[in-house]
């Protein structure tokens, strides 16, 4: 039976935790046969839902709640297992910085540090903060690089910018990506570099990030469209991205080159 | 669905799932004023509400593995776990056969519920867009998505409490949450904030 306004009305009461009363089997055996827009619509509604959550307000949370929470939980993780492997690349020594936390810096010595600097004066506020920074950015790299079908590839500087360098990490079973990268120019604040994804030849927009102070980035892309990337680049676009690239290529890779 | 790129609450998370304790922490900071409103709307001011945010954020202690970004926010993921508790409180009452209006304490002297002690300007800026859109819906699709949000009713359930045909109220809450769709999903595809 094709998708109907009946099947959305079901929809619409999962979506709220309703049971889903007499019309439920037909559109179980409906979706059985597979149907992408009771899908969408499904997670779509369930978010929507959520907006009347707004409804309730806020309230000041109690600290006595925070407590009995903290408490509860038992002992925190002390350290994690620190990564090890490989890597013969180098780009600049800021970049140089941010690979070392990708392979072979563990969380220990991040947390160490972040303890040692909760210690001092606030002046060091900015580099506990760094810290911290440094240590949720590894967690996000490692859910690529733990896993086992990840491959690398390195991509070059071209045209306006040909000394800048990176490396794209991808895992495709995970269908996410990091891309580490150095010596990046600074953009206008109506600019932002854009990741794309080279599928069959054709280019297929994985996300924008900005490059820091220094000219580095570390970007997770969780837009990973396939698994089959063959090569990467990087454009310079309007803020926000776009769906094809038009501006200038400033870093591009080659399969051959990983 | 859209890909959430900068939601403010992903970097705690990830150090939630490092099994960081301040970070937990961090984020009951953020968002436990929000979710405590919640579960008080639902099952009112008392215990009970704190309970159920306890249990939320031991849930993300222990399953922050299962969080999905691709899926919604940080507040969206603990937002619906808020609420799944709640209802499941306030079923077991209907079951037990309790009252189902309120104790005294429940009803007592907790603070009210508003966007005005909000101090997470994303979420408080999620907050007024849902408001916005929430109040652009007609009377009765907005009545028959409260009773189903806030008091876990079936549409079965909405149709004898509005003196409803039972037809009409799943239309209502069709196009409610359609309407509510439509109306969010620029936000979520603006990709600013993922709830």
């Amino acid at each position: 039976m094709a998708h109907s306004e009946r099947h959305e009305e079901v929809l619409a009461g999962l979506a709220l935790g309703m049971p889903p009363g007499a019309d439920g089997p037909e559109l179980e055996a409906h979706r059985s046969r597979g149907c992408p827009r009771c899908d969408e619509i499904l997670a779509q509604m369930e978010l929507a839902a959520t907006a009347l959550a707004a409804e309730a307000g806020a309230v000041v949370p109690p600290d006595a709640l925070r407590a009995r929470i903290l408490s509860s939980l038992g002992p925190s993780r002390a350290s994690r297992e620190s990564y090890s492997g490989p890597l013969a690349w180098r780009v600049a020594a800021a970049a140089a910085a941010l690979l070392l936390v990708a392979v072979g810096l563990d969380d220990a010595r991040l947390r160490r540090e972040r303890e040692d600097l909760r210690s001092r004066s606030a002046q060091l506020a900015g580099r506990l903060q760094t810290a911290e920074t440094e240590l949720a950015q590894r967690v996000l790299r490692a859910r690529v690089l733990e896993s086992d079908d990840v491959r690398m590839l390195t991509l070059g500087g071209k045209g306006p910018q040909p000394n800048a360098q990176a490396r794209v990490f991808w895992s495709a079973r995970a269908r996410r990506g990091v891309l580490v990268a150095g010596q990046l120019a600074p953009l206008p604040p109506d600019r932002q570099y854009e990741l794309w994804v080279f599928l069959k030849g054709k280019p297929v927009a994985a996300g924008v990030f900005d490059a820091d102070a220094q000219g580095r980035a570390l970007f997770e892309s969780t837009d990973f469209p396939e698994p089959q990337a063959q090569n990467f680049a990087v454009t310079i676009e309007p803020r926000g991205g776009v769906s094809a690239p038009t501006g200038p290529i400033v870093l591009v890779g080659s399969p051959q080159q990983g | 669905m859209s890909q959430k790129r900068d939601d403010p609450d992903r970097a705690v998370m990830l150090r939630v799932e490092a099994r960081e304790a301040d970070a937990l922490g961090e984020l009951y900071d953020r968002l436990g004023g929000r979710l405590l409103g919640l579960a008080r709307r639902i099952v009112g001011v008392g215990g009970e509400a704190e309970e159920v945010v306890q249990e939320v954020f031991l849930h993300a202690w222990r399953a922050a593995s299962s969080f999905d970004p691709t899926r919604g926010s940080v507040l969206t993921w603990l937002l619906i776990a808020t609420r799944s508790r709640a209802i499941d409180r306030l079923r077991s009452r209907r079951s037990a056969s309790r009252p189902e209006t309120r104790s005294l304490d429940e009803l007592g002297e907790g603070p009210a519920a508003g966007d005005d002690v909000e101090a997470n300007s994303s979420v408080r800026q999620w907050a007024t867009l849902c408001r916005s859109a929430i109040r652009q819906l007609p009377e009765d699709q907005r009545r028959a998505l409260e009773l189903a949000y806030f008091e876990g009713l079936t549409q079965e359930e909405i149709a004898a409490r509005t003196a409803s045909p039972l037809g009409t109220v799943k239309t209502r809450v069709r196009l409610g949450l359609m309407k509510l769709r439509e109306h969010m999903r620029p936000y979520w595809e603006s990709g600013t904030h993922g709830a």
